[in-house]
Parts: C-alpha cells; structure tokens; sequence
C-alpha cells in the first residue's frame, strides 16, 4: 500500500508528466485493490509452484515419489555439477542463447532499423504484421512446417540432391544447427519488436548532424545510431537468451532428443524417469543461469549508460 | 568566405514537386534566409544543400566547387537543426570533438580548439556536460560551436530558435547575427518567422509553394511586397479595392473613394483594371482634423478602437470600405473616439498596386 501510494505521488508530481496540469495531491483510492486479482493469481499460480519445486531439490531423489520432505541434502546438486552429461549442458544451453541471441540481433537489426525509419504510417503497419505473423500460428505448428524444410528429405534437400550440388541428404536438424534455426524462428519477432521501439527514439537528425560533421554513412551509425541503439540491443538480447534457455519444444522437436540442453534433461528427469527432486534441481540451475545473465545485462547497461543516468 | 549558387535546382517526389526551379546566388559572407509557410520547400532547399535530400534536376556549387554529387560528408558545410541534435552519449567535449574526430585532426590539436571554440561561443568549463544538462540556449551554442570548430565552408541553420520561448528567442537572434557578421561565413537561414527574417538576414527569399517569388533586403520585402502572398505573409497589410489606370513606367492613376492618385504598381498594365492597393496599418494616418500635405485623405469614421500598450489600432471606415489604422500610443496625440468623424489618409508614395 505504501509502495503503491509512494508510486503515484511521484507519477503526478513528475514534472514532465504533469505539463498543463498542476499537479495535485488528493487522497490515492484504493488502487491496490486493482492490482489485488492479477497478484494472487500470479503467487497461487506461478509463485507457488515453483518455490515448491525448489524446495523438493533439496529432497533426496526417490523415483516415482512427489512431495516435500524436511530431510534436506545438496546430493542432486552435486550430482549436476559433477556428471559431465549435466554440467556439460548449462554450457550447451548458454551457448545456444549466446549464439541465437547473436543470430537475431544480426538478421533483426537491419529490418528493425528500416521500420523504425519508414515515415508512411500504412508500410509500417504492413511490416509490423509481417513481422509478428509469424506468432499467429502455435509454435508446434510453425516447428512442423520448419521440419518439412529440413529434413533429410526436406524441400531444401529435395532441391539440392537434384541439382547436384550434394551428393548426400546435408543434416540441417536433429542436430545444434536445427535447434538454432527453430529457435531464432521463434524469437525474432521479439528482438525485432524491442529494437524497433529503441531507433525510433533516435530522431534522424543525429546521424544527420554526423554525416555533415564528415562521418561516412558507416561511421555514423558506428559512433551515433549503434551506442544509441543499446538499450534495445540489450533487452532484445535478454529476451532472446532467456526464451531459448528455457525452451523445451525446439530442442525436443528440431533436436530430436540429441542436443541435450537443460529443458530436455528436466523433462527427462521428471516425466519418464518420475525422478521429481532431480529435475526439479536442473530447474534450478536453469532458473540461476538466467538470473545471472540479467545481472551481466544490468551490468552491461549500467556501463553503457556511463556518466548519463 | 564562400558564395553559393542554386542553378535551377528542383526536388519532385512522385508527381508533387517539392521545390520548383529556384535559381539563387548567396554572396560571400551574406546572411540570407529562407522565408515561408510550412511546407513550401524551404527546408527541402536546405536539405538539398546540405546533401541529405538529392535534388531531381538543377546543380548547387559552394565557389566553383559542383556539389551536387557529394554526400554530405565530403561538402564541408555546417549544420544546426531545429532539435539541436546534440549526440546524448558525448560530453560537450565529445561533441565538439566529433567533426575534427572524423577529419583525423590530431589529439593535441583537437583539445585546443575545443577550447577556442568553447569561449567563442561563451561555454568555458563546459566540457563534461551532456545535453539534458544544458538549457535549449547552450544545447544551441554547443550545435553551433560544434560545426563552427571544423571551420566549414557555409553554415546552414534550420529553424533554430523555435524551439526557443520568446526571450531566448530574442537574445539568440541578435546573438547569432553577431556571430555570423564576426566570422564572415556565409549563412542560409530557414524559417517561417517573418520578424527573425527581417531582423537578422542581408536578404530574404520568400517561398510560396515551391517557388521562390521575392528575393530583396528586409526594407525591400517590407517596403514593396511583389506579390499578394508576400504582403500577406510580411507584416499586416490593409488591402483595398481600388481601379488602377495605366501612367507611367512602374506607377499606375488609382481611383478609389472619388479621388485619384499616382501609385507604384509592378508590371504593366495596358488598359483599366481592377487591382488591390496594399496599404500598412502604420501608414494609413488618422486625425481628426487636419492631415499633412501630400496625404490622400478622405473623410472618415471611427468605428472600434483597440488599445495595444505602445501602439492604438483603429478600425476605421471609409465609404463602406473598412481599413486598419496604427497610431504610436503618445502622450500628445489624444486618443480617437468611436464614431468620431476623423480624416484618414495615406502617402501613395509608400503604397504597392497589386494587379490580379
């Protein structure tokens, strides 16, 4: 309530905001009673189950037994980072959002930068929906449809064993490469959309005054539009690293159960060997791995910003 | 100290053109501004001049130098937009630095005319600052010294003082003007403020859709608007039906209210015509007894008053016809009442014939 209260005080008194208005200062109503609903849902829901599950990686692990017990032990833990076939993977899984993370930042830049940039209204509308029409269809769905692609008798191996160009099928899934592309399916609209909202708080006339100033065109986007299109390169990057660390469905269908990231062995863990306390500690461990790199990211946007904030 | 030409230069956008022929040499050292409403390709000018806008036809030289192929970082110019445009993520310093950065001028070099620049423009110990710590008036001497340390060869400002409040405004303008005469740089000016025009430029071409249609001093484009839109736009003008007759080279007889008299009219004119005489609230004299010599004057009514601190304006009627008149606020000039019978009167001399 008093966080609440605080809150809007300063929404009201912000200068900035209150531009034609004097700001005023009258009893707040019961605002907190709006926010009520979505909290308890969101602790019932969401906050409950997974501190649940925290708590039962401390239980030793007994396959096919669900539910809490006071005996804590760090065995599972140990287990992961001494088995290679678990350690091994928070690095596959970093890797693989590095990597997809890198690959969308390179194919969404340029589109990102040509949106923001489009002064008629109706070609922005049309690019917006193309961009984000590829969220309309499950992603299941989508994962399917790339499949026909890629398999070994996919289109683009249909069309390169005819043109003889390959002599064999070339195995573009059930493998990282497949994994990566599904993934970056996936989650370019979202780098794409956080990159749009940055370049166009960047008024044109910046790199404008640099090109006179006698940047060249890619002198000016390096010293001007780049730095200034960091904090989107940032979020866009988290959001990207977060979602492919914690995919479950790309690895398990475009990776066909060969590239091992954390999901999949949780997943193993838990639904087909009912080893609940042991997946429920590579969770863990896939929840921190996260958490870390918003630390690196905040870090990372802190020192960019530098002598402004 | 560089002259610029525009040999017919013309930007057309699909079927629109946004600006239409202009042909125009800005001498040496001048302060010129390009006057209009929006939207009628002053800025496009501008922007075609400085590179960002590649023009359809025509050429742009800066001396004898063609620059028409040139991308704006090899034409040497200096530019202020509206917004500044002051880099966020560099100090003061930093941004002043830049051009002399790209021009790969040594460190040592560099941080000396920082220096200089930062007391021409009056911001010693500037230098750490960033521009949300700067008022609009700094960010605007930070953008100026920013492209005057590289020494270009013109300056280009696009509106740079609306976004400016009134006293700023007023203290900006006579504080570039100075500026400008000081270093002697030639210097296009755009805005759509008539009173910074006339304040602050050597010359002044008006812009109406398109077309540049007067190029003259400040007294000039006052003095002897060419065209309806020009009185229109500089200043108030009152504009009265009248008949004008030919006479003599560059005057024409017009009759108006029963009298006759010689006005300047440009153009000719080959028989009686219709025509609009534009006449100054300032020049339209009112009193309610006698007017000087050389005055039309015609007898008149006062039919509202409007009491405007240094100067009153009256609205006054003349056989129907309803004119405009300013009178300096003086103590020994009593005041008129409404519906007083007054005479009121101008000088043809300072009046402009307007054909249709």
């Amino acid at each position: 309530m008093a966080a609440a209260m605080s809150k809007s005080d300063a929404l009201v008194l912000d200068p900035a905001r209150s531009i034609g208005r004097r700001p005023v200062r009258r009893p707040m109503p019961k605002l907190w009673l709006l926010v009520l609903p979505a909290s308890l849902f969101f602790l019932i829901f969401f906050i409950l189950p997974v501190a649940s599950l925290l708590g039962m990686s401390f239980n030793k692990t007994i396959p096919g037994v669900l539910g809490f017990s006071s005996a804590l032990t760090l065995d599972n833990y140990v287990r992961i980072f001494t088995r290679s076939l678990y350690f091994d993977a928070i690095f596959r899984s970093v890797g693989i959002g590095v990597l997809v993370s890198l690959v969308c930042l390179l194919l969404g830049y340029p589109l990102a930068y040509v949106i923001a940039r489009t002064k008629v209204p109706a070609r922005v509308t049309v690019l917006t929906i193309l961009v984000l029409s590829s969220m309309q269809l499950d992603m299941v769905i989508r994962l399917y449809g790339l499949m026909v692609l890629l398999g070994d008798n996919g289109l683009i191996n249909q069309m390169l064993l005819a043109s003889g160009l390959v002599s064999a099928p070339l195995h573009l899934m059930y493998n990282t490469f497949g994994v990566v592309v599904g993934l970056v399916q996936v989650t370019l609209p979202f780098m794409i959309m956080s990159l749009i909202g940055v370049i166009r708080q960047i008024p044109p006339s910046f790199e404008e005054a640099a090109r006179s100033l006698g940047a060249s065109r890619a002198a000016a986007f390096r010293h001007v539009a780049l730095p200034l299109s960091m904090p989107g390169i940032l979020s866009g990057s988290l959001l990207v690293f977060a979602m492919s660390i914690s995919s479950y469905v790309v690895p398990a269908l475009m990776g066909g159960w060969k590239v091992l990231v954390l999901p999949i062995h949780v997943y193993q863990q838990i639904a087909e060997a009912g080893r609940w306390q042991f997946g429920a500690a590579i969770a863990a461990v896939l929840f921190l791995t996260s958490l870390l790199a918003v630390i690196v990211y905040d870090r990372a946007a802190a020192y960019i910003a530098g002598g402004r904030s | 100290m560089t002259e610029i030409r525009l040999d017919t230069l013309t930007k057309r956008y699909g079927t629109s053109t946004a600006v239409d022929g202009i042909d125009l040499t800005i001498g040496e050292g001048e302060f010129f501004s390009l006057l209009g409403p929006s939207g009628c390709g002053k800025s496009t000018t501008l922007r075609m001049i400085a590179g960002f806008v590649t023009p359809s036809a025509g050429r742009i030289l800066l001396g004898d130098d063609d620059v028409t192929a040139l991308p704006p970082e090899a034409r040497d110019i200096g530019i202020v937009f509206q917004n500044y445009a002051i880099f966020p993520h560099m100090n003061v310093a930093a941004n002043i630095a830049f051009g002399l950065k790209m021009r790969k001028v040594g460190k040592a070099e560099i941080d000396k005319r920082v220096r200089e620049v930062l007391a021409q423009v009056g911001l010693e110990g500037y230098e750490n600052r960033y521009s949300r710590e700067l008022s609009g008036g700094e960010q605007q001497r930070v953008a100026l010294a920013r492209v005057l340390v590289t020494r270009p060869r013109i300056l280009l400002l696009d509106e740079p003082l609306s976004a400016l409040d009134k006293n700023m405004r007023e203290e900006m303008k006579f504080w570039i003007k100075d500026l400008q005469k000081s270093l002697g740089i030639t210097t296009v000016y755009v805005t759509h403020d008539q009173d910074e025009a006339l304040t602050m430029s050597d010359r002044i071409g008006v812009m109406e859709r398109s077309r540049l249609v007067q190029v003259g001093t400040p007294e000039e484009i006052y003095e002897r608007p060419a065209t309806l839109f020009v009185t229109g736009f500089i200043g108030h003008s009152n504009l009265i039906d009248v008949t004008a007759r030919p006479e003599t080279e560059g005057h024409c007889r017009v009759h108006f209210a029963g009298a006759d008299f010689s006005a300047r009219v440009r153009g000719a004119l080959d028989k009686e015509t219709p025509a609009q005489l534009a006449v100054r609230p300032e020049n339209v004299i009112v009193d309610a007894e006698t007017l000087p010599d050389g005055v039309v004057a015609f007898p008149a009514k006062v039919v509202s008053e409007t009491y405007q601190g240094p100067i009153v304006r009256y609205r006054i009627d003349i056989q129907g016809t309803t004119i405009t008149a300013e009178r300096q606020n003086q103590a020994h000039r009593p005041r008129l009442a409404v519906g007083d019978a007054v005479l009121a009167g101008w000088d043809p001399a300072r009046c402009e014939t307007l054909l249709r």
